[in-house]
Formats: structure tokens, C-alpha cells, sequence
């Protein structure tokens, strides 16, 4: 069981190189992070973007792009278009998002799952690693659905499900928050919180453990308990998958790592594999544990049959 | 300026008259409290219920040396009914919820004919001390409405810029939060937090500055908003955060307690007087904290 992002650097160590398309990388933090995963062996990149900027920044950061494949492509989309269309044709196993807005991608993974008449729900996933946990948590969709609805919601969590499965996780722990208070009406994500569950229990997503509760304050105090002192905080009930009830709440949780002491890494599961969502603002570090995790997933995608 | 939560009760505590607390079926655990509030000479509570229940805490709790007041309601449920007329007839300044079922409770406040709603809404705001220097947050709305819409936001910022202004931050700066930092038709959250902003630059929010939409990493990262392309005196110094809806209010708020550890105090705003909640994951001691910041309303 991979449990931590020291795990995935490892793995990624050991299953590397795998062939990964960059899209645009065309800014340092990125450019330097491929560098360093091509310098770990966890990646053979190939570079998709502006031939100018990426000749720039790889001269900035000491990285001469020029051994590896080059594509020279300019418009946004068309970048987004050329690394998931690799993808899908089996050209390689994995893509990673560059300096580009993401709407673009899912865009492009959207059509391609269309065009493969695949059903795939595409959704992200975030880890975060918390210091002093022993398993990752997730947070998911963190990127692609805006308000799902409960069948989106089921596929969303069928995704992480097989993900966890994929990382070793027998039984994940699994959780759909929700905004719902003891007074204020019953909400949306309640209703289908309390439908998922069901279905959970009813074996629908797989192996995995049912949490009931809908907010952190239920996971960590229980119904009617009250938080006394943070060391009572028991974050090893922390829950493995935490399902968002929308686009906002899960991007706003998932990238509290900006203030948090936790890591985040995320992923995008498709039909044809990993493809690594950083945020245009993060940093070199957690760019090169994405990728890590890419490579870990595709080398597991390739050995299941789902 | 207010950095801390000490100088919240600090400034509380400079406040010329004692304001009159009313608390509806007080609990043992309370009493520390309510005691510590008197004590400090921030309030004078009424503790509004069982006189003789009453009577026996007040006894074993350092309130019996000081100044307070029971208001005797035999008929069971009848403690939080007498409680919010204390307030609305003026007799008492503000109101605590004690061991009232919140659902009660917030209806009885809520009430449109009886309760103590000001205007159209009343808002809730969580107010974190940063633990790494001395600065206050404020996130909102994070406990009454589900889902605002544009106007409704407009309303619970000017709620937050008020309470701003009373902790001192007379140009606060703003992050209306989204999932994304660009305007996209087909997200909801970010076209309110576009016209909230546009709304500012033409100084409908006096002296704030509201920006969005803003992602939480642009939000808490200057050097993050800046790879994006982004420029804003906001960024990596917000003072008040405008969350979408209650989903991410909500859960924001906890998720900075329970990772975060950090500690919250919260307040409901929009009413005619201070109303303070009792909400499971504030730590006991933050409520005289809570109690300082109605003070200040």
C-alpha cells in the first residue's frame, strides 16, 4: 500500500522512465520540475508548446530540451489536443498539465472519452499528505464537475475508488461532505450523502468503508461531541476519499496546502490513464511529486484490466 | 488595530458600559465562561431559565461574587422565548445560546415577526488568529445561507466589512473565493465575485478592496497569484474571505480548525443585536472571545 508521497517518488524511481507529455511548459517552476523528474528517471518528457518560451525557460533553469521530442505548437487548445490525443492513441502513458489553463484539458479529455465512447465520468482527485498520517487522503472531483449531480456524484466516487484499489488501498474509508447544519433545510449534497452511502453499503463502488458524517466536525467529534483541546484531534480518522458536494468547495479545500502543512498532488483519472493536474501556481517540488504519482498510476493502469 | 484574540477582549473590555448578556438555559459548562465575561467586566449576565437550577451553578461558579441576574421561567422551553424578548424590549444588549437546540434557536432569531433580524439577512462570521503573526481573518458566511445569490453577498460583505471596521481594519481587503481565478459564465461563483469586484472599484464598499474572482491559492499566495498572471494589493494579505455558499463556508471554516488547528471565534451579523452561537468545534474558551466581539457590535 503506497502510503505516502515518499512511496510515490520511490515507485516512480523504480517503474520510471515512462513517456509523459508536457503541455506548455513554458514557465521555470515547470520546465525545472521536468527536468528534475527526467533527472530521478521517473520520466521521458515530451514537450509541447511554444518553441521560444520553452527553449527559454529550459536555458534559465539548465535543462537542455533539446535531446527530447519536440512539438512546436502555439494555440492553447491545440497543445491541450496533441498531449491527450497521444494519450488515447497509446503513444504514451501519461500527461501532465504545463503552464496552461485547465479548462483546456478537460475540454480535450472530454472529447477524447466521447470519441471512445468510453462513459467515463473524467474527475480529479487531490491527495494531501498530512504529517503524522499514516495513508494519503483525497479530496475528488476537485476539477472537473461544477455542481454534480447523484449520478455524477457515483462515477466520481467509482473513480477514487479504483484509484485506491490501484495504490494498494484494500478498503478505503470513504466520506461525502456536505454543508448540511442542524438547521438551514436540507440540502442537496445531504440528500445524495445519504443515497451514496447506500449504494456504498450496497457494494456499488467496491471494496470500501462507509463513514457517516458530513462534515469534519462530525469525522473528528462524532454527532454531538465538542471539540475540548486540538491535541484531542485524532487525524487518523481522517477518511481515505472525501467527496466535495461541488467544484468550488473542493478546489477551495484541496489547495489549502498553501496555508496547511500538508502536500498536495492531483490526478485526473481517463480511460486510457493518469493525466497530472498541477496548478498554475505551484511550485517545482510538489510539480515533481505529481508527476511521481502519474507514473505510478499509469504503471498500475498498465497491469489492470478494468 | 485588532492582531489578536486578546486584543479583541482588550478592546471589549474599553467599552465604557457593561453590555447586559442574556443566556438562555444556562449548562455547567457555560458557567466558566460567562463567569470569566464578569469577571473581566465585559458583560452583565442574565441567565434566563430554571431559577433554582440557576441558582445551584451560580453558587458553585465564581458569579456568585458577581454582579448577574436570574430570570426565573418555570414553563419548560420557555427559557429561550423569554430570552429573546429580554432582548428585543432593550432590557438585555445581546444574546447567548446556551443549551438550546440550535434548529430552535436560529429560528427564534430568524423569525421575521419575533425575531431580531435587521434587514433582509443576517450573516455568520468565523474569525481565525493567525498563528504564525498577528493578524485576524474573517470568513464568511460560513452557518446561514445555503446558496446567496449576488445580492445577498453584497449584503453579508458589507456585514463583514462592518465587523472589520470594528476590529479596526478600516480598508480591509477582500477575496470573493471561486474554484477559478477567471470569470467562467458557466461558474456561478465566479461571475458574483466579478461583479462584487467591479462593484468595489466604483467604491460601493467605501474603503475595501475587493477582488475576485480569486482562487484560495491566489487568495493566500502573492507569489502564487502572480504565476498566474495576477496583480491585486489583495492577494497573500486577504482580511475578510467571501466564500461561494455554505458548502465551502462551512467546511473551510472546519477544515482550518481541524488541520489548520487554528482558533476560531464566530459572530452572527445583520441582527438588531449581537447573537452568539454555541457551535460545537469553537473551543470553550473562544466564546469569551465571542462574547468580546458582540460587545464591540
Amino acid at each position: 500500500m503506497i502510503r505516502s508521497l515518499d512511496d510515490v517518488s520511490r515507485i516512480a524511481g523504480e517503474k520510471g522512465p515512462k513517456k509523459l507529455a508536457v503541455l506548455a511548459p513554458e514557465d521555470e517552476e515547470f520546465m525545472l520540475a521536468v527536468k528534475r523528474s527526467w533527472e530521478a528517471g521517473h520520466i521521458e518528457p515530451v514537450l509541447i508548446g511554444n518553441s521560444e518560451k520553452m527553449e527559454k525557460v529550459g536555458g534559465k533553469v539548465g535543462f537542455d530540451i533539446s535531446r527530447f521530442e519536440r512539438i512546436i505548437e502555439n494555440d492553447r487548445q491545440e497543445i491541450s489536443d496533441l498531449g491527450i490525443g497521444m494519450l488515447f492513441s497509446g503513444k504514451l502513458s501519461i500527461v501532465s498539465k504545463g503552464q496552461i489553463p485547465t479548462s483546456y484539458i478537460y475540454r480535450s479529455i472530454i472529447r477524447a472519452e466521447g470519441k471512445a465512447a468510453s462513459g467515463m465520468t473524467v474527475s480529479v482527485i487531490s491527495f494531501w499528505e498530512i504529517p503524522g498520517l499514516g495513508h494519503l487522503t483525497a479530496f475528488t472531483d476537485t476539477g472537473v464537475s461544477i455542481m454534480p449531480d447523484y449520478r455524477t456524484k457515483v462515477n466520481i466516487l467509482k473513480n477514487a475508488v479504483f484509484l485506491y484499489h490501484l495504490l494498494g488501498y484494500e478498503k478505503p474509508r470513504i466520506v461525502a461532505i456536505s454543508g448540511q447544519r442542524k438547521f438551514g433545510g436540507t440540502l442537496d449534497s445531504y440528500r445524495d450523502y445519504k443515497l451514496l452511502m447506500k449504494a456504498a453499503e450496497a457494494g456499488e463502488f467496491g471494496e470500501c468503508e462507509v463513514i457517516h458524517a458530513t462534515s469534519f466536525a462530525e469525522i473528528f467529534l462524532g454527532p454531538r461531541g465538542r471539540l475540548r483541546d486540538y491535541r484531542d484531534i485524532d487525524i487518523e480518522k481522517m477518511p481515505h476519499i472525501i467527496l466535495v458536494p461541488r467544484l468550488d468547495t473542493g478546489n477551495i479545500l484541496c489547495k489549502l496546502d498553501f496555508f496547511l502543512d500538508v502536500t498536495r498532488c492531483s490526478v485526473a483519472v481517463t480511460s486510457r490513464g493518469a493525466v497530472c493536474i498541477p496548478s498554475r501556481s505551484d511550485f517545482s517540488d510538489s510539480i515533481v511529486t505529481e508527476l511521481a504519482m502519474g507514473v505510478v498510476v499509469a504503471d498500475r493502469l498498465e497491469k489492470e484490466v478494468r | 488595530m485588532a492582531g489578536t484574540f486578546a486584543d479583541i477582549i482588550e478592546a471589549a473590555k474599553k467599552k465604557a458600559v457593561k453590555r447586559r448578556l442574556a443566556i438562555s438555559s444556562v449548562k455547567k459548562p457555560d458557567m466558566e465562561i460567562i463567569s470569566r465575561a464578569a469577571r473581566e467586566g465585559l458583560v452583565v449576565p442574565l441567565l434566563v431559565g430554571d431559577g433554582k437550577a440557576a441558582e445551584a451553578l451560580v453558587k458553585k461558579s465564581q458569579l456568585t461574587s458577581l454582579e448577574h441576574e436570574i430570570v426565573d421561567v418555570k414553563d419548560v422551553g420557555g427559557a429561550l422565548r423569554t430570552a429573546m424578548e429580554l432582548v428585543r424590549e432593550g432590557r438585555a444588549d445581546m444574546l447567548m445560546q446556551g443549551a438550546d437546540d440550535l434548529k430552535k434557536f436560529m429560528k427564534a432569531v430568524l423569525d421575521a415577526k419575533t425575531g431580531l433580524l435587521k434587514g433582509k439577512l443576517a450573516s455568520y462570521i468565523s474569525v481565525f488568529q493567525l498563528p504564525t503573526r498577528d493578524k485576524l481573518v474573517l470568513v464568511t458566511d460560513t452557518f446561514v445561507n445555503n446558496y446567496p445569490g449576488v445580492t445577498e453577498k453584497q449584503l453579508i460583505l458589507e456585514h463583514a466589512i462592518k465587523l472589520a471596521g470594528l476590529l479596526g481594519i478600516d480598508a480591509p481587503k477582500v477575496a470573493v473565493l471561486a474554484a477559478i481565478e477567471q470569470v467562467n459564465p458557466s461558474i456561478p461563483s465566479t461571475l458574483d465575485a466579478a461583479v462584487l469586484s467591479k462593484m468595489s472599484e466604483r467604491k460601493q464598499f467605501g474603503n475595501a478592496s475587493v477582488e475576485g474572482p480569486l482562487d484560495i491559492d491566489c487568495a493566500l499566495s502573492h507569489v502564487a497569484a502572480g504565476r498566474k498572471g495576477l496583480k491585486s494589493v489583495v492577494t497573500g494579505n486577504v482580511d475578510i474571505y467571501l466564500v461561494p455558499d455554505i458548502e465551502s463556508g462551512y467546511l473551510l471554516s472546519q477544515s482550518l480548525v481541524f488541520f489548520g488547528k487554528m482558533e476560531m471565534a464566530g459572530v452572527l451579523m445583520g441582527l438588531t443585536k449581537p447573537v452568539i452561537l454555541n457551535l460545537p468545534f469553537v473551543l470553550r474558551e473562544n466564546r469569551l472571545v465571542e462574547i468580546a466581539l458582540a460587545s464591540l457590535i
